[in-house]
């Protein structure tokens, strides 16, 4: 592994003058005469692998939520914009941690967690929403996804099923769909985006264990598993993490972000929107980013022409989380059928973007013709560490066709609606 | 190399420093006297103002509020158990805990009662750069956000942390401590422990 490491590391170093800007440091002072020898470094956490030589300086690092939140009359809320005739507004705080979001028939909104082990329920009881913790103790349980009145819960390494689950909040029972989702136990990507298919099966990610690496066979991949006989399929390769997959209403296609590796300069490579036209696709990771960008490394083993491109490139380090199709009765009706796409914001560029919420329109042949901010304002000082003060995860309709909007760095969920 | 890490070194260290002047700029939710009001409890144990004097106890004074914030509402969901803190957590609210890592972080870092052995003032920092501690904890191994300053810190506390991450038995976050440490050595475990226990505020 270190001799890998150190390997990988040389590669970058001689393919990316990109770092060589980083290297304008003062003169070296004279070693001290009693230096130590400095022994070969373990390898780095996982969301520092790639970036190469390891005596670059660099302050770069990923956010992490507020576990404890921030209250709603604490937040900065005048300082959120949306489009003319809409509103945002607070709809529930206090859900540590806020990621994934389900409805389930009855209009009970499921949350989950990335990092914090749980899954709750937000009910409305005598007009007052009320968060319950349902299943606690999961392990990275950040994927959720409704068929009917059955929550299914992706977690690290299984997709349990609780079925009748809004008759039994204070007692879900669960059963195993299947497990053995995480073949190397890695430190990175292990949490997984669930979506349920119009074929009535689930779709979820298994993510690269590192930033650039060469996956096994079911990693870096979308696959789908069938709850009724269990059976398990690969339906593209080639996909580095995608935490956000969403079929579209007329089409059925499936729609799918895709974060970009790490450590390749500020604006590149493009994190991607990709649609699966045929069942066991390629996307290109480790070999190709953004569809026409070879990898430094592993791009000499491969091209980018035996991979499909992204329909559109969607910005450098931009995180694109959940997308949902908008299939309400609320909103103008040149929405119908377009995408909100969640973006969680850029943490390896040192000037951040992202941290809001893209509307993508699309034509009749699902060609994309708009990709514009919709809710915007989080990010306060592109500069700052942090630079922002909320975290957009994912979008999902309720029934009265207004939009709920998920943020972990808060623990909140916001309500998007229109009035004419 | 080595000429070269300590002048980047103060490079990241300014870098660092300006970062911190921003912080303040934000709102701040959290009501730091309603957190000192609260701490009362907590200084029985942590020592005033949060400066342990007791080394199997943690300092709190100094650290990063979202760090002490995420340590509280590990013990509260059962995350992380202890025998003491898990009881003292259970029945504290997000605000009440807010508050109580508001007050933490305003307090001033009492100056290291432990003392490095000499030649672990040498070994001490090629392991941390080794193990990449300095990576996620910061050159000076400060802390940021959600992740804790170290420098400092009492000696017997670090130890236990250390020891119980390698061993896969003190609740991690997000995995990445437990991959740090997982081929820590013992005696790298009691040199590390020696050289940043005695580390103070640079």
């Amino acid at each position: 592994m270190v001799i890998k490491h150190a390997l990988s590391a040389l590669a970058l170093a001689l393919a990316m003058p990109a770092f060589a800007q980083q290297a304008t440091a003062p003169a070296p002072a004279a070693a001290p005469a009693s230096a130590p020898a400095v022994p070969a470094a373990e390898p780095p956490p996982a969301w520092k692998q790639g970036l190469g030589d390891s005596a670059q300086p660099n302050t770069l690092h990923p956010f992490a939520a507020k576990m404890t939140g921030v209250a709603a009359k604490d937040l900065p809320m005048s300082k959120l914009k949306v489009p003319p005739g809409f509103k945002v507004e607070v709809w529930v705080d206090g859900v540590p941690e806020s990621r994934s979001l389900a409805i389930g028939p009855k209009g009970t909104v499921f949350v989950s967690n990335r990092i914090g082990k749980n899954v709750y329920a937000v009910t409305e009881k005598d007009g007052k929403r009320v968060v319950k913790t349902i299943l606690k103790g999961q392990n990275t349980p950040n994927g959720i996804a409704m068929i009917g009145n059955t929550l299914f819960v992706a977690e690290h390494d299984k997709i349990t099923r609780y079925d009748d689950i809004e008759n039994n909040l204070d007692n879900p029972k669960g059963e195993l769909v299947v497990d053995g989702l995480d073949p190397s136990n890695g430190p990175g990507h292990f949490w997984k985006f669930l979506v349920a298919g119009p074929d009535g099966k689930l779709y979820f990610n298994i993510g690269s264990p590192q930033n650039i690496t060469m996956p096994s066979y079911i990693q870096a991949a979308i696959l789908r598993v069938d709850p009724k006989t269990k059976q398990m399929e690969r339906v593209a390769t080639g996909v580095r993490n995608s935490v956000g997959m969403a079929f579209h209403p007329v089409t059925k296609k499936l729609w799918f972000t895709d974060h970009g590796r790490d450590w390749l300069g500020d604006d590149g490579p493009n994190d991607e929107l990709n649609v699966l036209n045929k069942e066991g696709e390629n996307f290109g990771f480790p070999f190709c980013h953004q569809g026409d960008m070879p990898d430094p490394e592993y791009g000499k083993y491969n091209t980018c022409a035996m991979s499909t491109p992204p329909v559109l490139k969607l910005g450098a380090h931009v995180a694109p989380l959940g997308i949902r199709f908008y299939t309400g009765n609320m909103f103008p009706a040149e929405y119908k059928n377009n995408m909100f796409m969640a973006r969680h914001g850029s943490w390896n560029r040192t000037t951040k973007q992202g941290y809001d919420v893209m509307r993508v329109v699309l034509d009749a042949n699902g060609k994309v013709t708009k990709y514009e901010p919709f809710l915007t304002g989080f990010l306060t000082d592109d500069k700052a560490d942090p630079p922002m003060w909320g975290r957009p995860v994912d979008v999902q309709l309720l029934g009265d066709g207004s939009m709920l909007v998920s943020d972990d760095y808060n623990g909140v969920i916001y309500r998007v609606s229109y009035k004419k | 190399m080595m000429n070269l890490y300590s002048v980047k070194s103060v490079v990241v260290a300014s870098m660092a420093t300006a970062a911190f002047l921003i912080i303040p700029q934000l709102a701040r939710a959290a009501d730091i006297e309603a957190g000192r009001a609260r701490a009362q409890t907590c200084i029985a144990c942590h020592g005033p103002a949060g400066n342990s004097v007791d080394p199997a106890v943690p300092a709190l004074a100094g650290q990063p509020e979202q760090a002490l914030a995420t340590a509280l509402y590990q013990f509260r969901e059962g995350n992380r158990k202890n025998a003491v803190m898990s009881p003292m957590a259970a029945d504290l609210s997000n605000a009440e805990m807010n508050d109580l890592a508001a007050y933490f972080e305003s307090e001033k870092r009492s100056a290291p009662t432990h003392q490095t052995k000499p030649e672990n003032l040498v070994l001490g920092p090629a392991l941390a750069k080794q193990y990449n501690c300095t990576q996620c904890h910061g050159p000076a191994l400060m802390g940021i956000q959600h992740i804790p300053r170290i420098a400092g810190q009492q000696h017997d506390y670090l130890l236990a942390q250390l020891t119980g991450f390698r061993d896969m038995k003190r609740a991690d976050m997000d995995g990445n401590m437990t991959s740090a440490v997982s081929r820590l050595k013992d005696e790298e475990i009691i040199v590390l422990v020696d050289y940043i226990s005695g580390l103070g505020t640079k």
